[in-house]
């Protein structure tokens, strides 16, 4: 009950798109997690909450890979301790620690991709970005540390408006920042010595997922034949595409471009609004990981390299998620 | 010369173009050329056919100064007083009729433009397709709305087109002809590009290079829709032409208020935002693959033919009075 209850804010949180940046996505799902974890009563009913909650929050967002890879370690030191069968502050204790770790990485990987990035930035570069991303923001906020003088156009980023919020704090920052629509980026693109992107994952070959709109100002960037770089923590890859799965696209919901009151105005009329696109490869120079700036294409090295082995083990979360009830339901 | 005195009704249509009363190319057009004939019919000053010249010209550049952007004002305007000119009238009478005829002669061109446009344009959209606008362009909206009277069974992927929405009067407008409308953000139209089959917009001005300015958006669209070899069709009057582009002047981008953007409260806050609202984009000519006039469809690099076709007189009158070149030197302009 209490679970449900709070597993139904953070879902309802990122509908409506209260939660912008894939990066807050997690560490809001971790911390109700931690709620759960320590507000449980007994055995079965924690692991029944956990993946009631892994399985909600991944169903609003398929796309997020942080959050899938994150759910994966999380639902795997379940496994171990189900398997295991402690006493519950045991299992408390170990699934606690987990996410601890998790969050340590999180926070470790988001501050060298900002000292990575923050290098890449040159003085008296105007740099365009769009939508929420706490990555890079983290990027500017380094570089101005350093003393670097640069500046930024935003662009509004609908549905969502987040370039509002993204203007308002940069320029709380002393950043000399413009607010543009999204019909504007070409406009400004040959004003722009950089674009510098966030991601909601990064695909098997190199393609990035990130907020809709990425595409387009890559596409923008590359006639123009201005860099695009991408900051994502490898975290945020996509092993699944590894063996050809498609990355499903999910829309927002109709009031987030046309309130009711507009709607009714206009009559019977149909959207489509997509939450993320796809940025192919090609139109992306490098994409900055925690472990350094590396091109795209080279992606499934780095996939390697992480998981000490090719093709990719990462086990399906749903697979990890039936090997835990079936221990559960036999015990 | 003595100053001569403007018609009342001169002045209310001049007031109410520059308040946007009246709005949209065409209407800002023909009320143009609708007054010059009322400035003509009421005209009272000495019967020599100079000062009725000058008077016109005073009346001209009035209307002028009402909206230093639109394109299709100076064409209504440079039409009737360079044949008014060119005509060599011998008395005031003959230059009233001249004034009246050729304001009479450019409201027709321009009401019957936009339907011969949507005739012209719908013969190249076929049943089944999916086509994606931008804003809100009577001559785009004629193309499709015609395609669809013609019993074709079409879709149509409308963007909202911020700032100020246009996207939303386009989707009515076509809800109401009975069309299936689809609402997207304008940062979706690459994702939607590949289920687009033709993409078609209005412009706001052709320049002589076949460049086409049109409410901001829409070069994106147009580099998204050549990426994806998607066909951009322009729907354009010939008013929207530009002359002045002829003789190598710039087409002046107008940028509007922040407060179309973010509200008075946003700005208030945020002091050291900086909001820039350009209200056009310039589409370079390789990304359109026509433009759809009432006279036919041209590739946008012979944007030159439609003016020189058009507009010969008036740029011909733009040589002379701004490169001090003789009339005479230039008479291998056409005269239509």
């Amino acid at each position: 009950m209490e679970a449900k209850t709070l597993v139904s804010k953070l879902v309802s949180n990122i509908i409506s798109w209260k939660i912008r940046s894939s990066t807050e996505l997690v560490e809001e799902t971790l911390n109700t997690l931690e709620c759960i974890i320590k507000k449980s009563k007994d055995l079965n009913s924690l692991v029944l909450d956990i993946i009631y909650m892994v399985n909600e929050v991944i169903k609003v967002r398929p796309t997020a890979a942080m959050l899938i890879n994150c759910s994966r370690d999380i639902l795997l030191e379940l496994n171990n301790v189900v398997n295991s069968k402690p006493k519950l502050p045991k299992a408390k204790e170990a699934l606690l620690n987990k996410i601890r770790r998790i969050k340590g990485r999180m926070t470790n990987s988001i501050e060298r991709i900002a000292t990575i990035g923050a290098n890449r930035i040159i003085p008296g570069d105007i740099i365009m970005t769009s939508a929420y991303s706490k990555t890079v923001m983290k990027i500017f906020e380094k570089a101005l540390e350093q003393g670097k003088k640069f500046e930024v156009f935003v662009t509004e980023s609908r549905p969502g408006d987040d370039g509002k919020i993204v203007a308002s704090e940069l320029s709380k920052l002393g950043l000399k920042v413009t607010l543009i629509v999204d019909s504007a980026m070409r406009y400004f693109m040959k004003y722009t010595t950089r674009v510098l992107l966030g991601a909601e994952a990064v695909a098997a070959n190199g393609a990035v997922i990130s907020k809709v709109g990425s595409s387009l100002m890559a596409l923008i960037a590359h006639e123009a034949r201005v860099r695009v770089f991408v900051a994502a923590s490898t975290l945020k890859f996509n092993y699944e595409t590894v063996f050809g799965e498609l990355v499903r696209i999910p829309q927002a919901p109709e009031e987030t471009i046309l309130p009711g009151e507009v709607k009714e105005k206009i009559g019977g009329i149909k959207t489509e609004i997509p939450v993320l696109d796809v940025i192919p490869p090609e139109y992306v120079d490098a994409i900055i990981t925690e472990y350094g700036v590396i091109a795209p294409q080279a992606i499934p090295l780095l996939m390697r390299d992480l998981l000490r082995t090719w093709p990719p083990k990462a086990a399906d979360v749903s697979e990890i998620i039936s090997n835990i009830l079936e221990v559960t339901k036999s015990a | 010369m003595h100053e001569m005195k403007c018609p009342e009704e001169v002045y209310q249509i001049a007031d109410d173009i520059r308040s946007m009363k009246i709005r949209g190319a065409g209407r800002i057009a023909r009320a143009a050329a609708k007054a010059l004939k009322i400035a003509a019919e009421k005209y009272e000053g000495p019967a020599d056919v100079e000062s009725f010249i000058t008077y016109v010209d005073s009346v001209a550049k009035i209307l002028l100064g009402t909206r230093p952007t639109a394109v299709s004002l100076p064409n209504a305007v440079m039409y009737v007083t360079s044949r008014l000119r060119r005509k060599r009238p011998v008395n005031v009478n003959e230059a009233k009729l001249i004034v009246k005829k050729t304001a009479d002669d450019f409201i027709n061109y321009s009401l019957t433009a936009t339907e011969k446009i949507g005739f012209i344009g719908s013969r190249r959209i076929l049943s089944g397709e999916t086509i994606l606008t931008h804003c809100n362009s009577t001559a785009a909206l004629s193309v499709i709305i015609h395609a669809h009277r013609q019993g074709k069974d079409i879709k149509v992927y409308a963007t909202e087109t911020r700032p100020k929405f246009q996207g939303h009067i386009t989707a009515k407008t076509l809800l109401a002809e009975g069309i299936d409308v689809t609402l997207i953000p304008d940062a979706a139209v690459r994702y939607v590009m590949k289920k687009i089959d033709k993409v078609i917009v209005g412009a706001d001005t052709v320049a002589a290079n076949g460049a086409v300015v049109n409410k901001i958006g829409t070069s994106n669209i147009a580099l998204a829709a050549h990426e994806a070899r998607v066909r951009v069709f322009v729907a354009a009057e010939t008013y929207k032409f530009s002359p002045a582009t002829v003789i190598g002047e710039l087409v002046e981008i107008e940028e509007r208020d922040p407060r179309e953007i973010v509200d008075e409260k946003f700005l208030k806050e945020n002091p050291n935002v900086i909001v820039r609202n350009p209200a056009f984009d310039v589409t370079p000519p390789e990304y359109i693959d026509a433009i759809i006039t009432e006279e036919g469809l041209i590739p946008p690099q012979a944007a030159y033919l439609i003016l020189i076709e058009k507009f010969g007189w008036v740029i011909q009158d733009y040589f002379i009075s701004k490169y001090s070149l003789r009339e005479e030197d230039e008479d291998w302009y056409q005269m239509s």
